[in-house]
């Protein structure tokens, strides 16, 4: 302790010491990303469906496909409320993909989601977009 | 005077505590080094599956070993090929460290940056290099195209000839950081006015180099030859993760051998043979060294 | 030492600076890219980097545990390790009949590596039921030499004027080691710390032959056993790769000096 300021208050020299530093603002930001994660882990995925046009699609049917092992499988699917959106409540995983179809209206791509934590709530920023008729 | 009889005597009192406070080290080091080398010894001239009682076969396991056992002499040979290896890795960190002693801005970091590798997991060291010498997607194999040295990719793990050199390129990137520490340090016990005095003697840089450096770095280089010898003869996870052994048994060590007898041939006897020969030969070498570079481990005297 | 150019200096070093990091940019590159893996000819600047293959290692293998598994047993081989070696560093210091022989003892072991006692040592584990739990993992490795060198050589570096006075002041032994020597024995403590955690935290073949159960598994296991099931397909592996180093190259770079001081102290004593 032969480098540092021995007229600071004991305190102060042993709080801004690196090594309680740099520890401490680990355990700092790791109580703080789990504090976000246990707040923001429902497993919600919301979304909107729209058609070529840009129109709001009702009763697609939107399915979420859940990655496992080397695939993706569907592992719910819902309908599309008037107004195009849709949400699924108990997504599980940190790896899925959404796709949706209406007979007559068309399909869409699957459009992948990575997320930063399993079951992380989130909400589609683009429209899946419905094209190529039947 | 009356003295209370159960009181101990100071000197007793003392001998007690410092017995007490060696004897867990001692257990330690008994338990995990002392007793497995005599367990070894003693396993070596045995036949023995773990169920069975132990037979003793005398020189068997030996005879199996030199005179049948084509992979033994194959990581024999791999072996002393990685210890001769070992001076590559401490001349060029020799240079480096003579670099980075002179005086230059920076040469902290500079040091702080090629010491970097040595606390590294060697597991993830392996990977990196396993992927850094692949044929299709090496980074090594990009840069000798790009600079026309070949012209098509070299399967550095695959081919028999390029094996072992890659795995000992990736030990000595590793091992170069510690070595240059240990001679960097070597290089400033050395008192300055030694070249002083040969300076005005009108002795140029080079034989100030050859007379005073290099006689005065002995302990150092001798230090780093051993340790350097003893980590990369004993580098398992580097050789089972970069190559499990290489193609064939290209860059099987005799400690990869050992691990392969004892844990996936449950052949415990005849691996603790081959560990038998694996320890002499370790003093061998350090003994050799200790006597090349002028016996007491190199220590030089300096009034 | 007379004038010279400083230029061929720096670029001889920043030469041997770029060898040395090239791995590294390559590895994190590929980490948050995914790219190199297929492609060739390789890309220096990653094209869309995504933190997402850190976000897969996660949950592909349990990480948690395997990390959780790799602190446990670092924490448990520190603490042991700095006991047991300032105690005998400290003995090592007084004068006491068959000091000589425990000096022989202890250089000899130092002789003996790891690799050459693996079979016995896994055996004895066994017979002490300690096999596949955290004390068995940390067991051997409850005390190395260089450490207890490097407390020696710090204990003796004490003047004995100081412990003399103590001991006029009345303080019995035990007293004199807890209160006067071992505050002023603190850099040697750090280097031990550091030095414990960095062996035990990379290594690898210790747990391999020591764990029977994927659970009791470290980092170093885990990172050997995910090359094997992921074959190189993602950008996975890499960012498994930089997790693991990141704790080891953050205390490097933390506690550089002491670092440097108990390899160079230590080995040299030796």
């Amino acid at each position: 302790m032969n480098d540092e300021d021995i007229s600071r208050p004991k305190w102060k020299r042993w709080l801004l010491n690196r090594f309680v530093l740099v520890p401490a603002a680990l355990v700092l930001i790791t109580v703080g990303w789990n504090l976000w994660v246990v707040t923001h882990d429902h497993g919600i995925v919301e979304g909107r469906v729209v058609d070529a046009a840009g129109a709001p699609v009702e009763g697609a049917e939107v399915r979420l496909w859940v990655f496992n092992f080397a695939t993706f499988v569907v592992k719910a699917s819902t309908t599309t409320r008037p107004d195009g959106s849709f949400e699924f409540a108990d997504n599980p995983s940190h790896n899925i993909q959404v796709s949706a179809e209406k007979p007559g209206t068309g399909r869409s791509a699957r459009v992948p989601i990575r997320l930063y934590f399993a079951s992380e709530d989130f909400v589609l920023k683009d429209p899946l977009r419905l094209t190529d008729g039947s | 005077m009356r003295r209370p009889h159960f009181k101990l005597r100071k000197s007793t009192r003392k001998a007690v505590l410092i017995w007490s406070f060696l004897a867990p080290s001692l257990l330690i080091f008994f338990l995990y080094r002392i007793l497995p080398l005599g367990w070894n010894v003693l396993l070596s001239f045995q036949a023995w599956s773990p169920m069975k009682p132990a037979v003793f076969i005398g020189l068997e396991n030996y005879q199996e070993m030199l005179f049948e056992d084509e992979v033994f002499w194959q990581a024999l040979w791999n072996t002393i090929g990685i210890i001769g290896s070992a001076p590559i890795g401490i001349a060029i960190a020799l240079g480096l460290a003579l670099l980075v002693n002179s005086d230059i801005r920076g040469r902290d970091i500079y040091r702080t940056l090629i010491f970097l590798s040595y606390p590294l997991m060697t597991v993830a060291v392996a990977i990196i290099w396993r992927w850094m010498f692949d044929e299709r997607v090496g980074l090594i194999n990009y840069v000798a195209r790009m600079l026309d040295l070949v012209d098509k990719p070299i399967p550095f793990l695959n081919s028999f000839t390029w094996a072992l050199p890659s795995v000992i390129a990736a030990n000595i990137w590793q091992m170069l950081g510690f070595y240059m520490i240990i001679i960097l340090t070597g290089l400033q016990n050395i008192p300055g006015n030694l070249y002083e005095a040969a300076a005005i003697d009108g002795a140029n840089a080079f034989r100030r180099f050859l007379r005073i450096t290099l006689p005065l770095l002995k302990p150092s280089i001798f230090l780093c030859f051993v340790i350097g010898m003893l980590n990369s003869v004993t580098s398992f996870d580097l050789v089972y993760v970069m190559t499990a052994g290489g193609p064939g048994h290209a860059t099987e060590i005799l400690v990869t051998y050992i691990y392969k007898l004892g844990f996936t041939q449950t052949r415990f006897d005849y691996a603790a043979a081959v560990t038998v020969v694996f320890f002499l030969l370790l003093l061998g070498v350090t003994f050799t060294a200790n006597r090349l570079s002028g016996g007491n481990a190199g220590a030089v005297e300096i009034d | 030492m007379g004038k010279y150019p400083r230029w061929p200096i720096h670029l001889a070093l920043l030469a041997a600076s770029f060898v040395m990091l090239v791995p590294f940019y390559w590895v994190l590159k590929t980490s948050i890219s995914g790219e190199n893996i297929f492609a060739y000819p390789p890309s220096i600047i990653p094209r869309d980097p995504n933190p997402f293959y850190y976000v897969d290692v996660w949950y592909a293998i349990p990480f948690a545990r395997f990390f959780l598994n790799s602190v446990v047993v670092s924490v448990i081989t520190i603490v042991a390790n700095v006991v047991l070696n300032a105690m005998a560093g400290y003995s090592l210091t007084q004068r006491f009949l068959g000091k000589s022989a425990v000096l022989m003892l202890f250089l000899s072991c130092m002789m003996i590596p790891f690799q050459t006692t693996i079979i016995p040592a896994y055996l004895i584990t066994g017979k002490l039921g300690l096999l596949d739990s955290y004390l068995g993992l940390a067991l051997p490795m409850f005390s190395t030499i260089i450490c207890i060198f490097v407390f020696k050589a710090s204990f003796d570096a004490i003047p004995r004027s100081l412990i003399d006075a103590a001991r006029i002041d009345g303080l019995s032994d035990w007293n004199i080691i807890w209160k006067v020597m071992m505050p002023l024995a603190k850099s040697a403590m750090a280097t031990n710390v550091i030095l414990s955690f960095i062996w035990s935290w990379n290594n690898f073949m210790w747990p391999l032959i020591a764990t029977r159960s994927a659970d009791m598994q470290t980092l170093p296991l885990g990172l050997a056993r995910f090359l094997s099931y992921q074959e190189d397909s993602t950008g996975a592996l890499y960012a498994f790769c930089i997790m693991v180093l990141a704790p080891g190259i953050l205390l490097f770079l933390l506690a550089q000096r002491e670092f440097v001081q108990g390899l160079t102290s230590g080995a040299a004593k030796g």
